[in-house]
């Protein structure tokens, strides 16, 4: 199957979501600039909620509002993220399995990333996720070849200066928003707080 | 920050049962290392606060030392007895953890602490079925205690059984008629459970914690949204698509009053009003039905 490239700015943002909510299960969704072909290159994610992700009309309600504003700023939905509260346990649940049905009807390959939480400790040398794509009529595991983490050493290190500098606090997911309207689930200051970290060499993610 | 300013902070967090482990930590910690002994018998239950939020944070050192002192303090508490469990469940030793838990409930066998943490480690272990079974056997004998309804409506809900969530709700609701939450909780698993009974059930309720709380964001946008189904719905009458009509209207001025009271500017807000128009004037075509935009 295709490849999948992740971004830091992506990765960064999933792994600061999942922090922010050890206790809960969390779920998100991935985004792309870049157009429609045989490569996905997920450039930018949107935390969505830390509570019930298994009720109806908050997740209908986000997945609206992201669309609006990815056909705004010409990105596309192009898969869908979670990490399970249980860390021993890092398989999609059926609810992750209909949001990644959903989305593999608009995009046809589209991916289910489950985070491993028990891979998100300080020094992990892997990255802390694992990938799924639809594969006949069902969601199968990707080879882990086929998945590219570009400048996976820096983008560890970029986390590890957003947790120093207290940045992780930034991030604002879906049901945050919720709570509080005048927080911005777009994250447009901790995306430029991102991208400043990332050295200007590497203008690919 | 003076002492007095903190012990305030810490009694506040307390009653108000907070979860933020990392601030009573570094709170905590300071009061203890620097004023235990001008607290008083204040010192205990903070030692108590402060071991559960340094478990919370994988402090094992701090929590240990809370537990040091508590357990010379009070050296046959059941009270304590727990608190050493908690910390055996907290470095994954659940089955050491259980035996004491056991003890406690055989000393005292009415003891609702220790059987409910023995329910949580079930639930650490993702054994939600027994979690679930244990709890509900809990609940007939302990029918009163809200946090537990509140836990099993929770596992329900993970577990996609939403009707056995709408009882606990329900229970809850009643036991707590003003709480907004609740309200607007259930409205979300009625709306999830779906089906146009369920989504009319859903807009009362949304309706309803809105009176109780009208700033709570969650119900107004789910009026808005089971408001909007029931009245694209082939199955009910011109007059209750019409009324339907008129609720989603009305829920979607409030929520583009909502969002420019707070005046937030942002792009993200542009594109949730601007989404949310555009759905009801769809709606409002469709139906024939004369919008007038507050």
């Amino acid at each position: 199957m295709g490849e999948v490239e992740l971004s830091c700015l992506a990765y960064a943002k999933m792994y600061l979501h999942a922090s922010q909510f050890p206790r809960s299960s969390v779920n998100g969704l991935l985004l792309s600039s870049s157009p429609a072909g045989a490569a996905v290159c997920i450039t930018d994610c949107v935390p969505l909620l830390h509570s019930h992700l298994s009720l109806a009309p908050i997740t209908q309600l986000a997945l609206t509002q992201v669309d609006v504003w990815c056909s705004q700023t010409q990105q596309r939905i192009v898969g869908y993220y979670q990490a399970n509260a249980c860390v021993s346990d890092s398989s999609p649940t059926p609810c992750a399995l209909k949001i990644a049905e959903k989305i593999f009807e608009q995009c046809n390959n589209a991916v289910l990333l489950m985070i491993d939480g028990e891979k998100m400790f300080p020094g992990c040398r892997v990255p802390p996720i694992v990938m799924y794509e639809r594969k006949d009529a069902r969601w199968a595991l990707k080879d882990k070849h086929t998945i590219m983490l570009r400048q996976w050493e820096e983008t560890c290190s970029i986390v590890n200066q957003l947790f120093s500098s207290g940045d992780q606090t930034l991030l604002v997911d879906f049901d945050s928003h919720l709570d509080d309207i005048t927080k911005d689930w777009t994250n447009q200051k901790l995306n430029a707080k991102i991208m400043e970290l990332i050295s200007p060499a590497n203008g690919n993610v | 920050m003076m002492k007095i300013k903190m012990r305030d902070k810490l009694r506040k967090w307390r009653e108000e049962n907070f979860r933020n482990s990392e601030q009573i930590v570094d709170v905590g910690e300071e009061l203890i290392n620097e004023h235990a002994s001008k607290l008083g018998d204040d010192i205990w239950i903070i030692y108590e606060q402060v071991m559960i939020a340094a478990l919370d944070c994988s402090r094992d050192d701090l929590a240990w030392s809370c537990l040091q002192e508590l357990k010379r303090q009070f050296p046959d508490s059941h009270r304590v007895k727990r608190l050493a469990g908690m910390r055996l469940e907290a470095l994954e030793r659940y089955e050491d953890a259980n035996k004491l838990y056991d003890s406690i409930l055989q000393d005292d066998p009415t003891n609702t602490a220790a059987r409910k943490r023995k329910i949580s480690i079930l639930r650490a272990q993702g054994k939600s079925s027994e979690a679930i079974r244990e709890l509900n056997e809990y609940l007939e004998q302990f029918v009163g205690d809200q946090e537990a309804w509140h836990e099993l409506s929770e596992l329900y809900i993970n577990e996609h059984d939403y009707a056995k969530a709408a009882f606990c709700l329900e229970e809850l609701m009643m036991t707590n008629p003003h709480n907004h939450l609740y309200c607007e909780q259930y409205g979300e698993v009625k709306y999830t459970q779906g089906g146009l009974e369920n989504l009319e059930l859903a807009r009362k309720y949304f309706a309803q914690a809105l009176k109780l709380n009208n700033r709570n964001m969650r119900a107004l946008f789910g009026l808005y949204m089971s408001a909007s189904h029931v009245a694209a719905s082939p199955k009910v009458s011109a007059k209750v698509k019409k009324d339907n009509v008129k609720y989603a209207a009305w829920a979607a001025s409030q929520i583009s009053r909502a969002y420019q009271v707070r005046r937030v500017r942002e792009e993200n807000v542009k594109c949730s009003a601007h989404g949310i128009t555009k759905a009801v004037y769809t709606v409002a075509m469709v139906h024939n039905v004369n919008i007038i935009h507050l």
